[in-house]
């Protein structure tokens, strides 16, 4: 698409611009000096020599628009208006920084004003940005969201998965790529084997432009017609600006091990700021030049003060090291689970929940892969979509990680995303949303985003299903700090979880083990809520306790009357989630029988067997009259073959054995 | 305005680099940007650039090429024209944050986590030892001097408890390591310290309070542990039987009277007649003897009896030396002196070791008949109960004759029933016959 002659900008405009892009030029060049005299702690990537654009495109974005951002990413904050006070004290890792001294030079939040922050991950912003496009469309405003990202972005799968979806849903989304010619060090012209970013726009359906990344005027004037196209239903636009920084890529780097001082200077004399008074000035007016002047001035003021304000602020207290973890605050226990009426299946049962929540919660939506008109592989959507409709039952295309980044964005800014996977293994491609992205959001942010993404799919060996859809994953996820992880045995606590899942905060990976989808058990009707955290007591025993979780709940049942008879009495603790672990029911149990096995589907190493072994060894030490026994999937890929199937999950009589064993201990 | 020029950090975790050399001369004009000096961080060499401009001034205290500097010291100014600037470097700036110092602890010296065990349950210092393992790692001989010097009841205490019986035998006030596990490879586990405690307060309900029972405490003496100690683990560990039979003791009482009537200085008493014809029996069934050596059964080569006695610091069992080679005289002399010197307080431990067998005698309290327990490592004891004169019938006549208990309590590990069945049917005989048999002794 060609850019249409730009016609002379008025000179309010151009002064405004031209503050902006000052305050960030001496922002930077006050953190170069900082970082140089050891004020800086970590890292520091600076944006000069590429100021023009931030200011160029955030001149059109609203408080309420939102912005998506890189590790170089001082220049978008300070654009969309972010103090020099919050950015500097936020480096110098105070309590009064944007991100109250957790985040960095590369996790930068101010959601108050949009900017819904930085990432030190090349990539997920240009999804979030989808996020932010999707919430807006479901809430039926007319805000944008705005993806900055660097040339190394553009040969990251996050560049097509998020284009391709924002084209196809018509995503009100503006994905800036600033073309600095190095991912790092390395050049763009060696990563890109079609270094024309400005050219791939047309490929996904979307207007696309090239511009000089150094014209403030006209990215403001390119991107203004792109904001105004977003906020007008018409969709996303991909801008490249082909720019330069002036300095290395992180402060302290060596810069001319991969380009020459001729080339850098060479570029710094194509200043944005300079180029910009020049343009402005022609006429050299004595009043103008006064007025840029005196702009200069005003923000030296304002980053001098910034600096003080900064090195006055003091460090956060280390006692809240982990406060923000969670947005949940403590709260009053779920009433009482009302009786069962009828029986039903799992599946059965958490569409009832998901279908009464998206009845009186207009913002949740699903999203998956056959999850519309199909009603889910599993039916776990079944007749919502003729309810609810496209916008809220949102078939997918094949890119888990692409809505598994654009859920994060869409939790971030007011809407309530769930994500269908399917089957858990699929959602491996999406490991580093959900772990650096969904998970880390709230404690970034300083607690001030909430991230309410509920992510489901099917986990579990069974039925010849092979090695890519039966992987048990919740003891991964179990590590991840930020996420719960809910793993339900029956219909009932599938149901309340499920419910309380749709209504929590934060990140919630909710994991079904297929081989129990289909069995009934009694279900509460109407609306009951059951709280994570809470272990239940599948069976009430005194000889030995047993911990297990999904299948292995059915199968440790399956045995206990038997070794009833046999004089063994067992009690089942089903701890139903792994994050939060009811590490104090199980302690209660082991208190009472002395003798402990967790039995688990899943492979054993650095497991939630573990983790329960670990808690009753430490805790309950004084407790255990025997040790601590466990059983676990055989460590390998889940093979095909039914012989050798049955021969890596634990069975019914080595749970038997494992527990007459302990009880001879 | 005069700008300090700093050590910049250099990569991810550098504290200090070295400075090799200025880059400008003192004096000369600086343009931001323009490289001002080389620094050696951890990677390479690196010419810094100035991030300010100015007349370079380089004060006399500045490193000098090749020294150490640490990240924020400030080595020089950057001038406006005309200033005159500091003429030493100041200190870094006092904001940035002190590296801490870290905390300096004498090194453990290297050894596996079983010699560390090893060590503190000998209370060994670790760092009191040489090691003889590679790079001076303490090994478990480093550890063996201390091991032989380790006192003997530690020894012994080899068993292995659950956690959870450990912490029910403390809440009930009894010691686990006596206790036979039932659980894998002897673990004692609560049930076995359950019924172990169970059964010592059947035998002896006074001596474990429960905490709620008022009373007056009987202080506990060394002597009241030890016999404690050793019947519990008398019980503990032995299958004890009890076999009881009457005896005609009428001739005994015959005989005993004719040697009081004889006078003298030694009159054998019942006990002394009775231990003489015992180690008699004996020598026909030495396995009464048997003790255990390690993993095998052994018969000593000598029989010791053992004589309870009751004193006032409570029960006592002196040993009579060899009774085979000793003259009933001679087992009166011994008897009567180790008796005395029980009552006296005055056995020596040599005095009470070694014993094969022990004789017990309730009778003079009119006990008839009772259940001894085995004094280990011994095999068997034998209680003797009163002597009472009785209606008995003898030749289908009633007529008066002097009778007795005795009970033989033995170690089912280690003999049959018949077998100490057998002992005692050869005892009674010479119980009823003891002119006789004492005549066949050879000395």
């Amino acid at each position: 698409m060609s850019v249409a002659e730009s016609s002379p900008p008025s000179t309010s405009v151009a002064l405004s611009l031209y503050r902006v892009m000052q305050i960030i030029r001496q922002t930077e060049e006050e953190l170069a000096r900082c970082h140089q005299r050891g004020l800086i702690h970590g890292a520091c990537h600076t944006y000069v020599g590429e100021e023009a654009i931030a200011t160029g495109v955030a001149a059109h974005l609203r408080p309420e628009d939102v912005v998506f951002s890189t590790h170089r990413g001082h220049g978008h904050a300070l654009a969309k208006g972010m103090p020099p006070r919050e950015l500097m004290a936020e480096l110098f890792g105070r309590e009064t920084g944007c991100s109250r001294g957790r985040g960095g030079s590369m996790h930068l939040f101010s959601p108050e004003i949009g900017m819904m922050g930085t990432s030190g991950i090349v990539g997920p912003c240009i999804l979030q940005a989808c996020g932010g496009g999707y919430s807006f469309k479901i809430l039926k405003t007319d805000n944008v969201a705005v993806a900055f990202f660097g040339d190394g972005a553009t040969n990251n799968g996050a560049f097509h998965e998020g284009l391709n979806m924002a084209s196809i849903w018509n995503l009100p989304v503006l994905f800036i790529c600033e073309n600095n010619q190095y991912a790092t060090e390395v050049p763009f012209s060696y990563a890109a084997g079609n270094t024309n970013v400005g050219e791939r726009g047309p490929m996904y359906g979307m207007p696309s432009f090239t511009l000089d990344g150094n014209d403030v005027l006209e990215i403001h004037r390119v991107a203004g017609e792109a904001v105004e196209r977003a906020r007008s239903g018409e969709g996303p636009t991909l801008i490249e600006c082909r720019t330069y920084r002036t300095r290395p890529h992180a402060e302290g780097m060596g810069d001319f091990g991969y380009r020459t001082r001729e080339d850098v200077d060479s570029w710094k004399l194509k200043c944005p700021l300079v180029r910009l008074r020049q343009t402005v000035q022609e006429d050299d007016s004595p009043s103008l030049s006064a007025k840029f002047d005196a702009i200069d001035a005003e923000i030296a003021g304002v980053v001098k003060e910034a600096r003080e304000f900064a090195e006055a602020s003091p460090p956060p207290a280390s006692e809240t090291a982990s406060n923000h973890v969670y947005a949940e605050p403590a709260r009053a226990p779920a009433p009482p689970v009302p009786p069962a009426t009828r029986s039903i299946t799992m599946t059965q049962a958490t569409q009832e929940a998901l279908a009464e929540e998206m009845k009186v919660n207009p913002t949740i939506f699903v999203m998956g892969e056959g999850i519309g008109v199909r009603g889910g592989n599993f039916k776990t959507t079944a007749g919502l979509y003729e309810l609810y409709g496209p916008e809220r039952l949102c078939d997918t295309p094949i890119c888990e990680r692409g809505f598994v980044g654009l859920a994060c964005g869409a939790g971030m800014t007011g809407t309530r995303p769930v994500i269908d996977f399917m089957f858990a293994d699929f959602v491996l491609d999406s490991v580093g949303e959900i772990i650096n992205q969904v998970a880390k959001m709230q404690y970034m942010s300083s607690g001030r985003l909430k991230m309410p993404v509920l992510l489901r799919g099917c986990i579990g060996i069974g039925h010849s299903a092979a090695t890519h859809h039966s992987g048990n994953y919740y003891g991964m996820y179990a590590q991840v700090p930020g996420l719960r992880v809910v793993v339900p045995s029956n219909a009932a606590d599938a149901k309340g979880l499920m419910k309380r899942a749709l209504r929590c905060d934060d990140p919630v990976m909710f994991l079904e083990h297929r081989e129990i989808l289909t069995v009934k058990g009694p279900v509460p009707e109407g609306d009951y809520e059951i709280d994570f955290g809470k272990a239940a007591i599948a069976r009430p025993g005194k000889d030995v306790t047993v911990v297990a979780l999904a299948r292995m709940v059915h199968l440790t049942l399956s045995v206990c009357d038997e070794l009833e008879k046999a004089g063994i009495s067992v009690e089942v603790v089903d701890p139903r989630t792994v994050s939060p672990l009811d590490v104090d029911t199980i302690l209660k149990s082991v208190q009472k029988t002395g003798r402990l096995l967790v039995v688990d589907e899943a492979f054993g190493p650095c497991s939630i067997a573990s983790e329960v072994a670990a808690h009753v060894a430490d805790r309950g030490f004084n407790d255990l009259d025997a040790p601590i026994k466990r059983i676990n999937g055989v460590f390998t890929p889940t093979p095909y073959s039914p012989s050798l199937e049955k021969a890596v999950v634990p069975n019914a009589e080595d749970i038997a054995q494992a527990i007459r064993d302990l009880v001879n201990e | 305005m005069t700008f300090e020029i700093s050590i910049p950090r250099l990569g991810w975790s550098m504290e200090e680099g070295t400075f090799v050399r200025w880059l400008k001369k003192d004096g000369d004009t600086v343009k931001p940007g323009e490289p001002l000096f080389e620094l050696e961080g951890e990677k390479a060499a690196q010419d810094i650039e100035a991030v300010d401009g100015g007349v370079l001034r380089i004060p006399a205290t500045a490193p000098k090429p090749g020294t150490v500097v640490a990240v924020g010291s400030i080595i020089g100014y950057l001038l406006a024209a005309g200033e005159s600037g500091p003429t030493a470097v100041a200190p870094a700036s006092a904001s940035r944050l002190e590296a801490v110092e870290p905390v300096v602890t004498e090194p453990a010296p290297p050894a596996a986590p079983s010699v560390r065990r090893m060590a503190r349950e000998l209370g060994v210092s670790l760092a009191s030892l040489a090691g003889s393992g590679p790079a001076g790692r303490i090994t478990a001989s480093d550890l063996k001097p201390n091991v032989m010097t380790r006192p003997a009841a530690q020894v012994a205490t080899s068993t292995v408890a659950s956690p959870r019986a450990r912490r029910v035998a403390k809440e009930l006030g009894v010691s686990w390591d006596n206790i036979a596990g039932t659980g894998r490879n002897g673990r004692v586990r609560e049930q076995d310290v359950r019924s172990a405690s169970a059964k010592t307060a059947a035998r002896q309900p006074q001596t474990h309070s429960t905490g709620h029972l008022a009373g007056t405490a009987i202080p506990l003496t060394r002597h009241r542990r030890t016999t404690a100690d050793r019947m519990s683990y008398s019980s503990q560990h032995t299958a004890p039987v009890t076999l009881t039979t009457r005896v005609d003791a009428t001739n005994l009482v015959s005989l005993r009277q004719q040697f009081k009537s004889a006078g003298g200085n030694v009159v054998p008493s019942y006990t002394d007649i009775i231990i003489k014809l015992v180690s008699m029996a004996l020598a026909e069934h030495p396995l009464l003897t048997a003790q255990w050596v390690g993993e095998q059964l052994t018969i000593p080569a000598v029989t010791n009896i053992g004589l309870a006695v009751d004193t006032e610091a409570g029960l006592l069992v002196p040993v009579i030396g060899d009774v085979t080679s000793l003259s009933l005289t001679e087992v009166t002399i011994e008897s009567t002196r180790l008796i005395e010197l029980a009552r006296q307080g005055k056995l020596k431990a040599a005095d009470m070791q070694d014993g094969v067998f022990t004789v017990t005698n309730l009778g003079a309290f009119g006990i008839d008949a009772f259940t001894p327990i085995i004094n280990s490592p011994e095999t068997a004891i034998l209680g003797l109960g009163r002597i009472r004169r009785e209606p008995s019938v003898v030749d289908n006549q009633i007529v008066p004759r002097d009778q007795m208990s005795v009970s033989l309590t033995f170690d089912h590990r280690i003999v049959d029933g018949a077998p100490a069945a057998r002992f005692l049917q050869t005892l009674s005989q010479a119980l009823e016959t003891p002119a006789a048999w004492l005549l066949r002794a050879t000395v």
